[in-house]
């Protein structure tokens, strides 16, 4: 170094050619490719990717899935198909051998990245995304086909970094075997990719909000953790927007934030609803892919700018309500009261028996809401439905509706005691009479308004309780209105036509309507209870009819003969209500009957003999107890019970395959649950046959989350 | 028995107006919370601290036309359009034809982003950016009020202060520049039609990018 330190003009060119290849140094790696590091970012990449396969050969001609595997940095966090608010979704670039095609990724639900004021949707720790691949059908065997990747990815935590990794994968061609670590991950992941969605759902959007309604009729409340709909596309929601649920007998509905898209309110919403449900071993998310579609009716029409629609549409119903069949007799009756008043009583009086009239409609509608409100909030505990979806409903009515047609049709007259109440109350004179009038054309109404009001009701069930209200109330005032205006407006009273003979007819004629409405109650009774429902009904008709007829011959009769009819009458409307309890069980549990298939699995349903039987037989048992309400039980049935794969495992070793509806809490059932420490569903065993490495012993307990290998496996310890 | 009436009578329907009216309070139901400038609507007024002294008033501009631009220059898909110049491009095209362009920093201090004046300005220069102006806005106010969300984040308010557009710069939401040539530039398009004064065809789109390091 002396030597050359001692030439001035060569030490300065060294150190210029030095400072040039530091420069060109420092250049050729900011150059390299695959380093887009953002400034003062740490080298070592933030996930470490590898590839999965669950089968350990390739197959010609057969599908088989890989998984991109992602191990995540804690902190840091990758996105989903939607990332929400920023992110992007991880992409892969494959380079596959000639034939080989691969598709899309499933993506598996996610879960959510709160990110300050808005909303990622991604995965934290480790995430495995499913990919299906297809190999040609020409592939000779013996050989090796290496499947190639570049995955590239979006990790942020504060700050986002882009991220890519070239993946590979080597595979022998041969019969298809699993991969004995491959297989139970890849499962895992496709289990938690959403299931399409058993439910119909709808959406209602106003101005700043958008409720989803999913029809899940029969979910417990009290098994659900949470709920999140996570849409599949930016706009129709606000990501970082809270969804309040609630869960009814009649299934979830979630309110959340309107998204800024402008079609927001029109397209169909697709997305994927995760429900998490407690189960004794910790909760389990399930997810369902739903295409939510508009609701159309009543209610596609909350929110405060619709309310006022909502208002008007009430007020119109309840001029209609007039014209019904039960309602008129009433009100003409009045009116002509009123038209025969009308010469002698002064204007005045007239105008309050009119608002006494009104007054009593909006008490009585008051009434029937807070009734309603009441049950809808019991009924959530007791799992009730309050509308024409219950079969015990729809009886009932039906019976109410005949009555009344009877009644005008003059084969049943409201005499007596009867009278006393009801008309009596009416007929009294003075300002209560009026409001009594009002609330016996309410209770008239109600029944026979039935079809109608079952859209009002429907809509209020949705609403907050002050809506619900509000909406009766115009109702009742559009019921209260004509008679109202003729008694405020002296004039229009000339318009009423005189009192004869034609008012008999007109309630015979509108007798008619009314049993109209019974044939149309009875038709949806069939839809919901089948022919043995339609045979209860049409006797409990008969029944009635018979009561009417014991009621009306009696009604001249000598005292000890009124008894003896009233009492006969009585027994046979007994009679007719008896069915209706066997008809509140609702929607009867999913394939209740013994040997129906499930894609190839047939089962029995599961009694402690029928299970002593098969094991006598040495033949290996599954046992599934499930239940109407239990999601996870719903999932685990759709992805692992229907396969084929599991069909064929039952069928090589013969097993047996027992169901347990639980729905019911069917105390057999209970006490194997206690046997086996349990308290609820879902509850899997394993029997194991005689001919089995485990013959004999004690049933194998699968755990609560199945895949397809999990029933595999367990089939073939047995 | 008439007065006897006549007070149970007003009596009950006093108490159902009562009822009614209590309902129509309870109705008024309040709007979600974190609901951000809608596109249609008055944008709204803020003022904000300029990087070169002073301050900037969005009320001063209404006359204008002004494009508001969320930014992070760590962000890798602000960085996208700042070195392939198209970001450079498009304010010089927009201060050119007179519109207020106004880029905002609301990254908190401490945080990816977050400048001093200084820099600020030093970045300007080195980037060749165009902005009318450079607004800081720490807090995040001036953000959130808009909820912006990502950098970038671009928002189009026509001459009488509404605001027209919300949103993504382009359709391609990565963080390549080879990306940039081929999409389809919405900032350009509503500057376009708000300039016609014609309706602008994307009103709204999900922006993409980095999220906004609020406080």
């Amino acid at each position: 170094m002396t030597r050359l330190a001692s030439r001035p003009g060569l030490q300065a060119r060294l150190r210029r050619l030095a400072a040039l290849v530091l420069a060109v140094g420092i250049i050729g790696l900011a150059a390299v490719p695959g380093a887009a590091r953002a400034a003062g970012a740490p080298a070592e990449p933030k996930v470490r990717v590898d590839l999965l396969s669950e089968v350990g050969a390739v197959a010609p001609g057969a599908t088989f899935w890989v998984g991109l595997r992602q191990r995540i940095a804690p902190g840091w966090h990758t996105y989903w198909i939607n990332p929400g608010d920023s992110g992007e979704p991880a992409t892969i670039e494959w380079t596959l051998p000639r034939g080989f095609q691969a598709g899309p990724v499933a993506w598996p639900h996610p879960h959510r990245i709160p990110l300050g004021v808005a909303m990622g949707y991604g995965y934290e720790d480790e995430v495995v995304l499913p990919v299906p691949i297809t190999a040609p059908a020409g592939l000779p065997p013996g050989t090796r086909v290496t499947l190639e990747g570049r995955a590239s990815w979006v990790v942020c935590e504060k700050i986002c970094i882009p991220e890519e990794a070239l993946v590979a994968l080597t595979l022998p061609v041969g019969p298809a075997a699993p991969d004995p670590s491959g297989a139970p991950v890849v499962a895992r992941a496709r289990r938690a990719v959403p299931l399409p969605s058993p439910w119909p759902a709808s959406f209602a959007a106003s101005r700043d909000t958008v409720t989803l309604t999913v029809a899940a009729p029969g979910l417990a409340a009290e098994r659900i953790a949470e709920v999140w709909f996570y849409p599949l596309r930016w706009g129709a929601i606000e990501h970082a927007a809270a969804q309040t649920v609630e869960v009814t007998a009649r299934g979830i509905t979630l309110r959340t934030a309107r998204g800024a898209a402008r079609e927001a309110a029109e397209a169909p919403i697709d997305g994927v609803l995760v429900i998490t449900e407690r189960l004794e071993g910790g909760p389990s998310s399930q997810a369902f892919a739903l295409r939510v579609t508009r609701a159309d009716g009543a209610a596609a029409l909350a929110g405060p700018l619709g309310l006022w629609q909502v208002l008007v549409l009430a007020l119109a119903g309840g001029l209609v309500l007039n014209l019904m069949p039960c309602v008129l007799p009433i009100l003409s009756v009045k009116a002509l009261a009123l038209a025969r008043q009308g010469s002698g009583a002064g204007a005045t009086t007239l105008r309050w028996h009119g608002v006494a009239y009104t007054a009593g409609v909006l008490a009585s509608f008051a009434i029937l809401a807070g009734v309603l409100i009441a049950l809808r909030a019991g009924g959530e505990q007791i799992g009730w439905g309050f509308q024409l979806q219950s079969p015990w409903f729809v009886t009932l009515l039906a019976y109410v509706l005949f009555a009344m047609a009877l009644v005008l049709s003059g084969l049943l007259s409201i005499g007596g005691r009867l009278a006393g109440l009801g008309h009596g109350l009416a007929a009294r004179g003075g300002y209560a009479g009026s409001f009594f009038t009002g609330a016996l054309a309410t209770v008239a109404a109600t029944p026979c308004t039935a079809p109608f009001m079952g859209v009002a009701v429907g809509f209020a069930v949705t609403q907050p309780w002050s809506t619900a209200l509000l909406v009766f109330e115009a109702l009742g005032l559009g019921l209260a209105l004509p008679y109202l205006l003729l008694s405020l407006v002296p004039a229009w009273r000339r318009l009423l036509p005189r009192p004869g003979a034609w008012m008999e007819r007109l309630e015979q004629l509108l007798a008619f309507p009314l049993y109209a409405s019974v044939a149309w109650l009875v038709w949806v009774l069939s839809q919901q209870a089948g022919p043995p429902g339609v045979a209860a009904v049409l006797a409990g008709l008969l029944l009635i009819a018979f009561a009417a007829w014991l009621h009306a011959t009696s009604r001249a009769a000598r005292l000890p003969w009124r008894r003896a009819a009233g009492a006969g009458a009585a027994l046979a409307v007994l009679l007719a209500l008896a069915p209706l309890p066997l008809l509140s069980v609702g929607a009867p549990a999913p394939g209740l009957g013994a040997g129906e298939a499930e894609g190839g699995v047939a089962w029995e349903p599961f009694s402690t003999k029928r299970l002593a039987e098969l094991r006598a037989e040495g033949r290996p048992v599954f046992v599934n107890f499930t239940a109407a309400w239990c999601i996870t039980c719903l999932v685990n049935e759709r992805v692992a019970l229907r396969s084929p794969a599991v069909a064929r495992a039952f069928a090589d070793k013969r097993v047996a395959y027992l169901k347990g509806d639980w729905t019911r809490r069917d105390p057999q059932i209970t006490r194997v649950l206690d046997a086996f420490g349990r308290s609820g569903v879902p509850l899997y065993l394993m029997y194991p046959g005689t001919g089995g490495p485990a013959a004999g012993g004690e049933p194998a307990v699968l755990p609560q989350i199945l895949t397809e290998g999990t029933i595999v496996e367990a089939v073939d310890k047995s | 028995m008439d007065q006897l009436t006549r007070r149970s009578f007003l009596a009950r329907t006093g108490a159902g107006a009562l009822a009614a009216g209590a309902a129509g309070a309870a109705l008024v139901t309040p709007r979600p919370a974190g609901a951000a400038a809608k596109v249609g609507e008055p944008a709204p007024a803020f003022t904000a601290a300029s990087t070169s002294g002073g301050s900037v008033s969005l009320a001063d501009q209404r006359g204008k036309i002004v494009v508001l631009e969320w930014t992070n220059h760590d962000c890798p898909y602000v960085r996208k359009h700042y070195e392939s110049r198209n970001m450079q491009g498009l304010q010089k095209e927009a201060t050119g034809q007179g519109i207020v362009w106004l880029s905002v920093i609301s990254s908190a201090p401490g945080t990816q982003g977050h400048v001093s004046p200084g820099q600020a300005n030093d970045l300007t220069t080195k980037r060749g950016a165009g902005p009318t102006a450079v607004l800081l806005d720490p807090t995040g106010a001036v953000g959130k009020m808009y909820g912006a969300t990502n950098t970038p984040h671009m928002y189009v308010i026509d001459k009488a202060g509404m605001l027209m557009y919300a949103g993504a710069i382009d359709d391609r939401p990565t963080s390549r520049q080879s990306d940039v040539p081929g999409a389809n530039n919405y900032v350009r398009a509503a500057l376009q039609a708000v300039s016609a004064g014609q309706p602008v065809k994307t009103p709204a789109t999900r922006a993409y990018g980095c999220t906004v390091k609020y406080a």
